[in-house]
This record gives C-alpha cells, sequence and structure tokens, in this order.
C-alpha cells in the first residue's frame, strides 16, 4: 500500500501568499517508520510545508496524501490521525492545560489520558495553569504532551525545540526518543537544530529556495569521507542551501 | 554499565560507535555472558540516539553471536559473547594499528622507529592513572 511505503506523498507542491510563491513545485516521499529531519533557515519555508501538509493552507498546485488522505479535503480526518505540533503553542489561552487537553482528546480515539499526565508532569508543567500564562518553553512542552499522548503514526513537529533552554530542550529530545522507540512511528521534524537533527533523524531533506532536496541518508551526510563531519555537516548544509543537498542527494539518496 | 558516549564528528557513523562501546563493555567484563542488555527504548534515551541507529546496532551485534535477542525478554550476552567481543576488539585494534604502520612506513619511519612511538604511545596512556583503571574506548565516567 503507498501510504504505508511513504505516509507523506507530495508532488509538484506550490504555495504561496499574495504574488510570491513560498514553496515552488515541492516533492516528497517521506519514508515510514523513521524519523525525517526537514533543515532549513528561518524564512524558508519549513511552517508554510507543514501546515499545508495538515490542511491548513491553501496550495495553487500539486498532490497531496497524508495517510492516504488528502489534507485539503478530508482535514479533520488528517487531524484524527496526526500528531501536529506548530511553531508555537496555539491552544486556547484561557483555558487550563488540562481542560485543553481533554477538549482535544476527545477528537480522538487512542487518547491516553494517563501518558499525557505523565509526559505533562515529566516536563515538570502544571496541568491547572492558564495556557496564556505559560512561557513559550513551557507552552511547547504542552504541546507534545499532548501530541504523544495522541499515539499517532504520524508525527509533524515544527521545530518543537525552539524556545527551550538547554534542559528542557534535552527532556523534549528523551521524551521524543521514548515515544519513537515503544512502537514504529513516522516522524517529519523540522528544525534548525543541527546538533539535535544529527542525532535523532534516520534522513534528511532541506528546504532552500522554495525547493525541497531528496530524502536522504544521515548517516552518509554526518560521515562523508571528506568534509565536515556530524552537526559540522548539517551546518554547511543549512549554509549552501538546497544546491549541495540535491548534489549529494544523487551520490547518497534514499529511495 | 557505564555511559557510552556518541561523538558524531568522528568518522564512525553512530551505530558503529555503539556497537563498539558494547563490545568494549563485554569484553571488559561489565557485561558478563547471561547479562541483560538495555532495552532499544532505554539505551537510545541514554545515548540520545534515533531507537532505529541503536536497534541497528543490536542487530549487527547479533549477527556476530555476541548478543541474542529474545522474544519478549530482551537482548541478553551469549555464552561466548566476552570471548567474541575480545577477540572483535582485539582485532579493531590490529586493523587501525596495521594502517598506522603503513602509513608511518609510507613516510620513511623504519621499524624501529615505529617500535618507539608505540612503545612511546603505550607508556602515554598508561602514565595518567592506576593500571587497573586505565582508559578505555570513549567513556567518559
Amino acid at each position: 500500500m503507498t501510504d504505508q511505503d511513504h505516509p507523506v506523498e507530495v508532488q509538484g507542491l506550490v504555495v504561496g501568499y499574495g504574488k510570491a510563491n513560498v514553496l515552488r513545485g515541492v516533492d516528497l516521499q517521506l519514508p515510514a517508520n523513521k524519523t525525517t529531519v526537514l533543515l532549513g533557515r528561518n524564512g524558508s519555508g519549513k511552517t508554510t510545508l507543514l501546515r499545508t501538509l495538515m490542511g491548513l493552507l491553501a496550495t495553487r498546485a500539486g498532490a497531496i496524501k497524508i495517510l492516504g488522505l488528502d489534507p485539503r479535503r478530508e482535514r479533520s480526518r488528517v487531524a484524527e490521525q496526526v500528531g501536529y505540533v506548530p511553531d508555537r503553542p496555539d491552544l486556547w489561552p484561557s483555558m487550563r492545560v488540562a481542560a485543553a487537553a481533554r477538549l482535544i482528546g476527545a477528537h480522538h480515539t487512542r487518547w491516553a489520558q494517563g501518558r499525557f499526565e505523565e509526559v505533562l508532569a515529566r516536563f515538570g508543567v502544571e496541568p491547572r495553569q492558564r495556557v496564556g500564562s505559560l512561557s513559550k518553553g513551557q507552552g511547547m512542552k504542552a504541546m507534545i504532551a499532548i501530541a504523544l499522548a495522541i499515539d499517532p503514526p504520524l508525527l509533524l513537529l515544527d521545530e518543537p525545540f525552539g524556545g527551550l533552554d538547554p534542559v528542557a530542550r534535552d527532556e523534549v529530545l528523551d521524551e521524543m526518543i521514548g515515544a519513537l522507540g515503544e512502537r514504529p512511528r513516522t516522524l517529519l521534524l523540522s528544525t534548525h537544530e543541527t546538533g539535535i537533527a544529527a542525532r535523532i533523524g534516520d534522513h534528511l531533506v532541506v528546504l532552500a529556495d522554495g525547493r525541497l532536496s531528496p530524502v536522504q541518508s544521515m548517516e552518509a551526510i554526518l560521515h562523508a569521507p571528506e568534509g565536515p563531519r556530524g552537526a559540522d555537516a548539517l551546518g554547511a548544509l543549512l549554509m549552501a542551501g538546497v544546491e549541495l543537498g540535491v548534489e549529494s542527494a544523487a551520490e547518497g539518496g534514499v529511495q | 554499565m557505564l555511559p557510552i558516549v556518541i561523538d558524531l564528528s568522528r568518522a564512525e557513523p553512530a551505530w558503529q560507535q555503539l556497537l563498539q562501546g558494547v563490545l568494549d563493555r563485554i569484553a571488559g567484563g561489565h557485561l558478563a555472558a547471561g547479562a541483560k542488555l538495555p532495552s532499544v527504548r532505554a539505551m537510545a534515551q541514554a545515548v540520545r540516539l534515533n531507537p532505529n541507529t541503536v536497534a541497528r546496532a543490536y542487530r549487527e551485534l547479533e549477527v556476530l553471536g555476541v548478543v541474542q535477542g529474545l522474544p519478549g525478554r530482551g537482548v541478553f550476552v551469549t555464552p561466548e559473547g566476552p570471548q567474541l567481543a575480545t577477540e572483535q576488539r582485539g582485532g579493531v585494534l590490529a586493523e587501525s594499528l596495521r594502517a598506522a604502520v603503513v602509513a608511518a612506513a609510507a613516510g620513511g619511519l623504519d621499524s624501529q622507529e615505529i617500535q618507539r612511538v608505540v612503545d612511546a604511545a603505550l607508556r602515554g596512556a598508561a602514565a595518567p592513572t592506576a593500571p587497573a583503571a586505565a582508559p578505555e574506548g570513549n567513556e567518559t565516567a
């Protein structure tokens, strides 16, 4: 089945605001049960791509399939099956964290209340606190706790480490690694944190100039015989943009 | 088990570093025959790596015959695991030494000079700590 091989399939995607196209013909076949890092500089269109995959933005051209569904026509069904964490907390500010979670959980058949409470406690976020009074980092933690409690086969995380101090970043990373270790999950994670990307990614795609590189093996990039290694190799890719990504993918690309 | 540190700026991929780290623990006696390895999930969290990377290292250890996965129970060091791990570790050392010797010979050093460098390296490695606590690979603790 196609949606099993590639939980996310995108072809020729064009998305823009006004006269400008932010995504200018994006293709993506996301490997199942793997973690793929979406690397791109600020403003490269990472958030636009993830929001489009969730059916939250109109498209100008292209085909999208998320777990076999078209998010533009079946947005709520996609939302039920995908754990999506936007780049900034978007819960209702006046609501308490626990109430907001209950409301979201009601729409998800696999919602695990116990798990939500455990993760929240490990993150040190008080469930009785109002969403509006949380710091950005605490808000992100609450969102991630909710996304993990949905227990989804597909997770789309937009800069989940943004606004987190180093300790919180490690807490979130550990929680994410734990969730990936429980059962096979497909994760698409946008970030410009090259150190974390290098540790958690099986694969890598680079977004630059409105285009996306083919899916590449993280190992091939990190341990290339020549040039920078590890996080430095990702830093170089980030600076060079999609041109370098496309070139190296031609040699070490993933089918 | 002593911590294993993964350094992604090294030439070896993360899974190979982890495999080597576990081999070192088994060869060094920290994990005896019959000992249970941490679960993939626990190990992934301990070394902060993707569980797929840890699973790959565990699979390779199983191929080497050093560990055996028992469905539903976990991954255990095989009876012959310590012996195999010691051999593997010796093999890796021999390989890197051979590469270094070949490079040195190509650079014009004769065998006596190479021997002197090796002896000096051994003295250097042994000097900072007591013999029983000689540094072992990539441990931090």
